[in-house]
């Protein structure tokens, strides 16, 4: 299992879903895999790549048998990294190289002068923390309702709007971190999550995870989150230069 | 991330973080600079590594609660984080994937130390009755599982 790298051009995306039932990402995340071949970019692909809880064999083997020629073929040329989610968690039975696919539960990159953390995030999910042995089961619900009623993911969005930004408004509460950093409008365990990461010398941590793509800083020594969204929504990706780090929409 | 929630020191070019010998427990995380480990043997000092930023130490005293093993002194300015014996376990449980990272990272010192014996070794083949010497002493490696 290698986990530390050196990188001075990495793209990072996370959360395309590929084989789940409302996931239609794989053509542009080839695209953004080719994109990076031609820029002489590595890629990361930063957990939830292919989803086999919200996925059936049939669709599964159709989304698995078109992106695994891709993958392989990009990965002749540039090394693709994958560090695996909770929608693709199976895949640790293959920790290591997996077809030229290097797989692994993080990754500590150094860019330029410059670490920066890469991980899915979902290790610090307060729900799948306190109870791992419901999270399959639950997921494979939610991904049934959703089926059954499609505005159930929006349903559940704005639930944690009003949970973590209306109600405590309500109160006269600013949301913020332990370390005074205002944070937007979700679970604040994953920017605390973050921060305990980067008191291990890390300039940036690259969550994917929580759907929700942004930048924001982590306090006192400069070190930022970075969350690369899912591709469900707005797909987005990370793009590392010399240890620069910027989030971008894609648009190919 | 700020001075007020964590341990943080710093350290001028020369300063003794730890001594061997110290029963001082803490390990490190090393924020920024970089720090020397340096043994004493037969009065000389034996350099054994130099660690820079992102790497941890002091964390043989912090598990086995034993003197420290070596010294380790901040080669620049140096600044980085304190981790109490009573705060590992909180650390630990926050930020899981250290406890994969301090695995890594004795598994590569464990390799490193049998390649510098291999090499030894080589140097000076030990007899047959040496080699039962060591095996013998070896034996407290299982002491803990009897």
């Amino acid at each position: 299992m290698i986990t530390d790298v050196r990188e001075d051009r990495l793209i990072v995306t996370s959360d395309t879903h590929i084989g789940s039932f409302f996931s239609n990402a794989r053509p542009g995340l080839v695209r953004l895999l080719d994109y990076a071949r031609a820029e002489g970019y590595n890629v990361c692909i930063n957990g939830d790549g292919i989803d086999v809880l919200h996925s059936s064999l049939t669709k599964m083997t159709v989304e698995a048998s078109a992106l695994l020629p891709e993958l392989r073929r990009i990965a002749e040329r540039i090394t693709i990294y994958y560090t695996i989610g909770n929608h693709d968690i199976i895949l640790e039975h293959y920790m290591g190289d997996w077809g030229g696919i290097r797989l692994t539960p993080f990754l500590n990159v150094r860019s330029g002068a410059r670490r920066i953390r890469v991980e899915h995030g979902h290790l610090y999910d307060p729900f799948l923390m306190k109870h791992p042995d419901l999270q399959p089961a639950l997921t494979r619900f939610i991904g049934w309702c959703c089926r059954a009623y499609p505005p159930w993911y929006e349903l559940e969005e704005r639930i944690k709007h009003v949970r973590y930004r209306d109600i405590p408004r309500l109160f006269g509460r600013r949301n913020v971190t332990q370390s005074g950093i205002e944070r937007p409008d979700e679970n604040p365990a994953f920017f605390e999550a973050a921060e305990e990461i980067a008191q291990r010398a890390f300039d940036a941590v690259v969550f994917g995870h929580t759907h929700h793509p942004g930048v924001m800083p982590l306090g006192g020594n400069g070190a930022v989150y970075v969350n690369t969204g899912a591709w469900s929504r707005h797909p987005h990706y990370a793009v590392i230069n010399d240890g620069e780090i910027e989030l971008k929409p894609w648009n190919g | 991330m700020t001075s007020k929630f964590l341990d943080e020191r710093v350290y001028e070019p020369g300063d003794v973080i730890f001594k061997e010998g110290d029963t001082s427990t803490e390990m490190f995380i090393l924020q920024e600079g970089k720090v020397v480990i340096t043994k004493d043997v037969a009065g000389h000092d034996v350099f054994l590594a130099m660690l820079e930023r992102g790497d941890f130490f002091g964390e043989m005293a912090l598990l086995d609660s034993q003197p420290r093993h070596a010294t380790c002194s901040a080669l620049v300015r140096t600044r980085v984080v304190a981790i109490k014996s009573g705060e590992l376990l909180m650390k630990l449980r926050r930020d899981p994937t250290f406890a994969l990272e301090m695995l890594q990272t004795m598994i590569r010192r464990i390799r490193y130390l049998d390649q510098q014996l291999v090499e030894l070794m080589q140097d000076a083949l030990p007899s047959r009755s040496q080699l039962d010497k060591l095996i013998a002493k070896s034996e407290y490696l299982n002491e803990g599982r009897k």
